[in-house]
């Protein structure tokens, strides 16, 4: 998929992108800035048509709370002072050029980073027919920072990544089955009707993922085998949070299975 | 003037420890999604919830195998692959800390057996997914035996079970021969 396109678009060359090429020299020269920069890091924003959502979320890695800038990592106002280069946004056709030219503008050696879901890949744009998805498509990167946008946690610690400081923790995994690997069920105890009853009751209540998880909560104290009473258990689980609107949830789906377990 | 150093002593810090100390997250929080494979049954579900495209599934007839891949560049952490999971088997995490170096990295697989068809031999459901099925079967209040009977049917493909149902009947003849008759 990374391939430039072999289909013959309208616009010739304007329809396909490449990467620019970086020198071996400027390469080097990166080696030894990484390795003593001895100074504040100057980081510079460029937005490649993204929704501001990114932008946001650097803004807020330096202030006070977060406060990035005591790694001495600054946000510039020109490339020019730049280090470091922020790409966010799928890079939209209209952006390609401006972003190019920023790129240009920052002195050598510069790092590059490329910012949130839409900067690693083009994100949830990556097949729109305006965007080349994806900050790499244009620029060599260093380091890639995922999430729609990153916290700003994420963003010091890929600051941090980039400046060589933290190594990264992220692997590529590669799983292959198993012989005789099997999934197993997740409440044997409780009937699936029942199951599914409580289940809808629950995401009714408290909305998809939240009811999913409350349902499965009480479907765990429904099936547990115990000498202790239903009623006292559930008891047990609902002092845990201290939640009026979870009771309620949880009265509504005891009188469900109760029923249920009446009515057969 | 003293009341300002006072104020000031009594806010204390706000900023962070983060990269010293680990970060408070809150619960609910949607980090990395976290598969486990072995709980997988390679369903497609997650796939086609998946907003962003960075969950996909892909087939391989030839070689029997279906590839499950987590493109986490993609992942825009909305949890919607949690909600769908019938097994639990992916579930987001408190992970948050996803930057890579190299894009590689940022790539997730699993690959799972596809059953053949008992009928024409062809690949066309996961083996986990019909065990899976066999087990809800069993879950419902269907015997052992009962379930063992319909195996058969679970493993054949929608194909060859059209082409099982269909009965050769006499109207069905008849309406051949109708059309035969006309056509000549």
């Amino acid at each position: 998929m990374n391939e430039p396109s072999k289909i013959i678009l309208p616009g010739g060359n304007n329809a396909v992108t490449q990467q620019i090429k970086q020198s071996e020299e400027v390469q080097k020269l990166k080696g030894t800035l990484l390795k003593d920069i001895q100074r504040s890091a100057y980081v510079y924003r460029v937005d490649c048509g993204g929704c501001n959502g990114c932008e946001i979320e650097i803004f807020a890695a330096i202030t006070p709370l977060f406060d990035a800038e005591r790694f001495g990592i600054k946000v510039v106002a020109s490339p020019r002072h730049a280090d470091i280069l922020l790409f966010t946004g799928a890079v939209t056709r209209a952006m390609r050029m401006p972003a190019i030219r920023s790129y240009e503008a920052a002195p050598d050696p510069k790092i590059c980073v490329s910012y949130g879901a839409c900067g690693c890949s083009g994100g949830i744009f990556h097949d729109l027919y305006c965007v080349w998805g994806g900050s790499d498509k244009i620029v060599p990167i260093d380091v890639y920072i995922p999430g729609c946008p990153p916290t700003p946690a994420a963003t010091i610690y890929g600051f941090a990544m980039a400046l060589g400081l933290l190594g990264q923790k992220l692997k590529a995994g590669n799983h292959v089955q198993g012989e005789s690997e099997r999934a197993t069920m997740r409440h044997p105890g409780v009937p699936a009707e029942l199951r599914v009853l409580i289940e809808r009751e629950a995401r009714r209540m408290a909305g998809y993922r939240r009811g999913g998880d409350i349902a499965d909560d009480f479907l765990g104290v429904l099936g547990t085998k115990s000498t202790e009473s239903l009623e006292a258990r559930i008891q047990e689980y609902l002092g845990k949070g201290d939640d009026p609107r979870l009771t309620e949830i949880v009265t509504n789906l005891c009188e469900i299975s109760t029923r249920a377990i009446a009515a057969n | 003037m003293f009341k300002l150093f006072k104020t000031i002593l009594k806010t204390g810090e706000a900023t962070l420890k983060y990269p010293f100390a680990p970060m408070p997250i809150s619960p609910g929080f949607r980090g990395k999604p976290e598969h486990t494979p072995e709980q997988c049954i390679a369903c497609a579900a997650c796939a086609i919830a998946c907003p962003a495209n960075a969950l996909t599934m892909s087939n391989d007839t030839e070689a029997g195998t279906r590839t499950w891949q987590l493109f986490l560049g993609r992942c825009i952490f909305c949890g919607r692959c949690e909600e769908v999971c019938p097994t639990k088997a992916i579930v987001l995490s408190e992970e948050f800390e996803l930057a890579v170096g190299n894009k590689s990295d940022l790539y997730h697989k699993a690959t799972f057996k596809l059953a053949n068809c008992t009928c024409c031999e062809k690949p066309f459901a996961p083996q986990k997914e019909i065990e899976y099925t066999v087990d809800l079967l069993k879950q419902t209040g269907m015997s052992a035996a009962a379930v063992e009977a319909k195996r058969n049917l679970l493993q054949t493909c929608p194909d060859c079970k059209r082409k099982q149902s269909l009965q050769v009947t006499d109207k069905v003849e008849l309406t051949r021969f109708m059309k035969k008759g006309s056509e000549a």
